[in-house]
């Protein structure tokens, strides 16, 4: 056994079966996503960028009061609907703080309409963008018309 | 004009060198700042300076009510945040009497056991990489993939993933979810074998970890240290197994022990704790009930009058404890955490002294810091 | 009447014999091969230890990145040199110099073909000095007045670490690695590195086989030469951060980069002359591999490419390495060099010796 050892010892077999090992990989097929020409399909559950839909929410500000870091910002007023005739609520803002937002999904989960009125599966990711204060805190308009980011071309990366 | 022999004659007349390591080095697992006395290479003192990312979340745990601090600890243990969360939420479970559904119960099992495996395997990336094998970092990239995908799929974040609630579990596993962990677990074994092949028995490996930051375990108790650091010193210690917690008395697996107590032997622990989590996650799934994944409970918890709750659970790293008193308030009045991360760090100047540069890196490794629980 | 001559009557004797010198062939080499070798060299790595780490590599520039070399090189160029304040300016700009002029010069002795079959014709070599291997030993160590030289003068605690690691790695190897050498020389009983060659061929054996011990020293020694992995502790990243370069940027970094690629392709390339024969093809005096000597192509092309080609492999193995292996620590690379490395060396040569004296 001992004889053995040495032998193996002397024949450096452990360092080649870690040659062995990274040899083998040399052909195997890659893991690497191409990015920009390649994108992963987030799951459906992916907590991406905001949706806002006004028509369904309720005005609640239960979504702003569960955010941890409180960066929703919520203002409604009631006025009358003048064909109803019913006393409505009215959103006069409703504003993210993107910049700081640390994507949780506390405020889908607080949202109490049926389906969701602001949820974040938008399988939206790709966030980066060159000016914080335009891009990064948006309005309710925005929230509802979240363009998905367009494609990288050469140009923009330049 | 730059003065002839600048300030390198003061490097050569002293004997003693004072060396800054950190906070910016590749291998300090972060913002972790050394300050190393060293004579030539060797380490005669070691004094580590931390709150480079100190964001105070033990304070903001007192301004938020119960629910919302949830988020808060991912942010902590960044590599393991499922086991954060389950401590903070059992903590308050705790706290308000409430019991959680044994799904639900399951379902934490799970997390906890992929997210000990993507941790470890993160901690064996960094190690190897520090150790100079660079190899192995990108192949347990390959597999943390996976488990981050299943974290995806699961509860909708790779990193943080915000997975828990007090009372049970936000969400029921998607279809297939319980499939493509089996994939995983069934697969996962044979990518250990690899990074075994590639360190395990190779000599340089042995040589750079073998003897290295020998760790008595008397000292290891002293200092507080828990997790694969003290049962690599031999301590049977695993609270999975001391004082088990979720789903953890139904399932079968080994502790395993190291002998010496050093590198190598932690090395060889963490390994084979992996291996371990395969098992567990088997059987787990196996055995997952169906049923409710939320306890009943109300909808604005307040904590009682006077009312503290202390519960720790075994995360990758060792002991994370949640401490929690209350006075009435929806939101807890002290929250502290005990991190394992913290309390290992301490043993780093013990390990480190009279060794060299090159055993520091790997001492570093070997205590698998995260130095956002480490500041908090 | 050779095409040779037809050719010296062409473009005149004069004009022949200026494009033969050896300062001409040293451009043609450096700037036509070496520096266009080295680039590449790093782009092969890159690649190579994309494909072992199951990723692909630059791909970027260029189809599969065939261009990324040029664009790297383009950025070291114009990148800011920073200089630090409290350098020493003289040290801190000739350190980089002292590391790439050396592993340059090397080349001139080494020969990547044969000598032309007629007098006049081209050699595939600068030139053929008659202590050609003491000039690649010698000039080898010069390396490491650069490397220690850049640790001390960019005054930085890591750097000077480096150097100090470096200046002792390299002391250490040079030696089994001159033992090793020694004992190829005992079995050729020439230090001409074109005598070297023909030795083997006319032994009809690689030294490789009498010399497989002489080879795996000098080969190891020649990784630790060259500061690469698993013996790159003078640079060791996670240790030194960079070592002996952390306080260079740009073109002077990319010197000191070129002066350790440089190196590799010089220890390969004397590993190939001194153990496996030189620009021969395998088995050179089997008939029945004759098909091997190319003779298709002209004369010296083929000895050319057999001596690329075993070139590629060494530097292979180079890569493979660092795609493999951790690293050594300090204290065990000295143990190595001086407690295996050099008493084996010199068991070789002593049994080099008997067995020379006995036949």
């Amino acid at each position: 056994m001992a004889i053995k050892r040495f032998l193996d010892k002397i024949m450096l077999l452990d360092l080649f079966s870690g040659l062995g090992i990274t040899a083998k990989y040399l052909f195997k097929k890659k893991v690497t996503v191409q990015y920009p020409e390649e994108r992963r399909e987030p799951s459906h559950r992916f907590r991406g960028m905001f949706r806002l839909d006004e028509e369904r929410c309720i005005k609640c500000t239960l979504c702003a009061r569960d955010c941890p870091i409180d960066i929703i910002y919520i203002d409604w007023h009631q006025e009358v609907n003048p064909t109803t005739e019913k006393k409505e609520k009215v959103l006069d803002r409703f504003d993210i703080d993107v910049q700081r937002c640390m994507f949780c999904g506390l405020c889908e989960e607080a949202c109490p309409t049926e389906p969701k009125s602001i949820w974040l599966t938008s399988k939206t990711y790709e966030l980066a963008t060159y000016d914080r204060w335009e891009n990064l805190y948006v309005d309710m308009d925005e929230l509802q018309d979240w363009k998905i980011r367009p494609d990288y071309t050469d140009k923009e990366i330049v | 004009m730059t003065e002839p022999g600048g300030g390198a004659h003061t490097l050569f007349d002293l004997k003693e060198m004072e060396l800054n390591f950190g906070p910016q080095h590749p291998s300090t697992h972060g913002v972790l700042r050394l300050k190393l006395k060293v004579d030539g290479e060797r380490i005669v003192d070691c004094y580590p300076i931390i709150g480079y990312l100190h964001r105070g979340t033990e304070k903001l745990f007192e301004l938020n009510p119960y629910f919302q601090n949830v988020p808060h600890t991912d942010r902590m243990d960044y590599v393991a945040a499922a086991t954060n969360n389950l401590a903070y939420v059992g903590a308050v479970e705790k706290l308000f009497g409430i019991q959680v559904p044994p799904r639900a119960s399951y379902i934490r099992t799970i997390l906890c056991e992929l997210q000990r495996i993507s941790s470890h395997l993160l901690w064996l990336a960094t190690h190897a990489i520090d150790i100079g094998a660079m190899t192995p970092f990108f192949y347990c990239f390959r597999e943390r993939e996976i488990i981050l995908d299943l974290f995806e799929e699961y509860c909708g974040a790779r990193l943080t993933l915000n997975c828990m609630r007090p009372g049970g579990q936000p969400f029921d596993l998607t279809v297939g979810w319980e499939q493509r962990c089996r994939d995983f677990v069934a697969d996962f074994p044979s990518k250990i074998a690899e990074y075994e092949g590639l360190l395990t028995d190779n000599r340089i490996w042995k040589k750079r970890t073998v003897g290295i930051g020998v760790l008595d375990p008397d000292v290891a108790l002293d200092y507080g240290i828990t997790g694969p650091l003290l049962r690599g010193s031999g301590v049977d210690w695993d609270l999975r197994k001391v004082h088990p917690y979720e789903a953890y008395g139904d399932v079968e697996f080994d502790v395993p022990l190291g002998r010496n107590g050093d590198t190598y032997d932690r090395y060889i622990i963490r390994m084979e704790e992996m291996r371990q989590s395969c098992r567990i996650l088997d059987q787990c799934l196996d055995k997952l009930p169906g049923g409710k994944i939320m306890a009943h409970k109300p909808r604005v918890m307040k904590g009682p009058k006077v009312g503290e709750a202390y519960y720790a659970i075994e995360a990758p790293k060792g002991e994370i404890g949640f401490y929690i008193v209350s006075d009435g308030k929806p939101g807890p009045y002290r929250c502290r955490v005990r991190p394992p991360s913290f309390m290992n760090l301490q043993i780093v100047p013990e390990m480190a002294k009279n060794h060299l540069l090159a055993d520091l890196v790997a001492i570093i490794g070997t205590t698998d810091i995260v130095l956002g629980e480490v500041d908090r | 009447m050779g095409p040779l001559q037809s050719v010296v009557d062409f473009v005149g004797p004069e004009l022949y014999y200026w494009a033969l010198s050896p300062a001409i062939k040293i451009a043609v080499l450096l700037f036509a091969g070496i520096l266009p070798l080295i680039t590449y060299l790093v782009l092969a790595e890159r690649k190579i230890l994309g494909f072992i780490q199951v990723r692909v590599g630059p791909n970027r520039v260029g189809p599969w990145g065939l261009l990324q070399p040029i664009a790297d090189v383009m950025k070291l160029l114009v990148k800011e040199d920073v200089i630090p304040n409290r350098a020493i300016r003289w040290a801190f700009i000739l350190a980089p110099c002292l590391v790439v002029g050396p592993a340059l010069v090397i080349f001139a002795v080494i020969p990547v073909g044969p000598p032309s079959a007629e007098p006049g014709g081209l050699d595939l070599f600068v030139t053929d000095v008659n202590v050609g291997l003491l000039f690649v030993v010698a000039m080898a160590t010069i390396a490491v007045y650069g490397l220690i030289l850049g640790g001390w003068s960019s005054n930085s605690k890591f750097s000077l670490l480096g150097g100090l690691r470096s200046a002792a790695q390299m002391i250490s190897y040079e030696v089994p690695q001159g033992l090793a050498i020694v004992a190829a020389l005992l079995l050729a009983g020439s230090m001409s590195m074109v005598d070297i060659v023909e030795a083997q061929k006319n032994s009809g054996l690689w030294f490789v086989f009498p010399q497989i011990v002489g080879f795996f020293i000098y080969f190891v020694a020649g990784v630790a030469e060259s500061n690469r992995n698993p013996f790159d502790l003078p640079e060791a990243e996670s240790e030194l951060v960079a070592g002996y370069h952390t306080e260079y940027s740009g073109m002077r970094f990319a010197l000191f980069f070129l002066g350790e690629y440089a190196n590799m392709i010089v220890i390969s390339a004397v590993a190939v002359t001194l153990f496996f024969g030189g620009w021969y093809r395998p088995f050179p005096n089997v008939e029945a591999l004759a098909f091997l000597d190319l003779s298709f192509l002209p004369a010296g092309l083929a000895g050319v490419i057999w001596f690329s080609l075993k070139v590629f492999v060494f530097l292979f193995t180079y890569i493979w390495f660092r795609g493999t292996f951790p690293r050594y620590r300090f204290d065990q690379l000295m143990d190595l060099g001086w407690k295996w490395m050099i008493p084996l060396s010199l068991l070789n040569i002593f049994f080099t010796a008997l067995i020379k004296l006995l036949l």
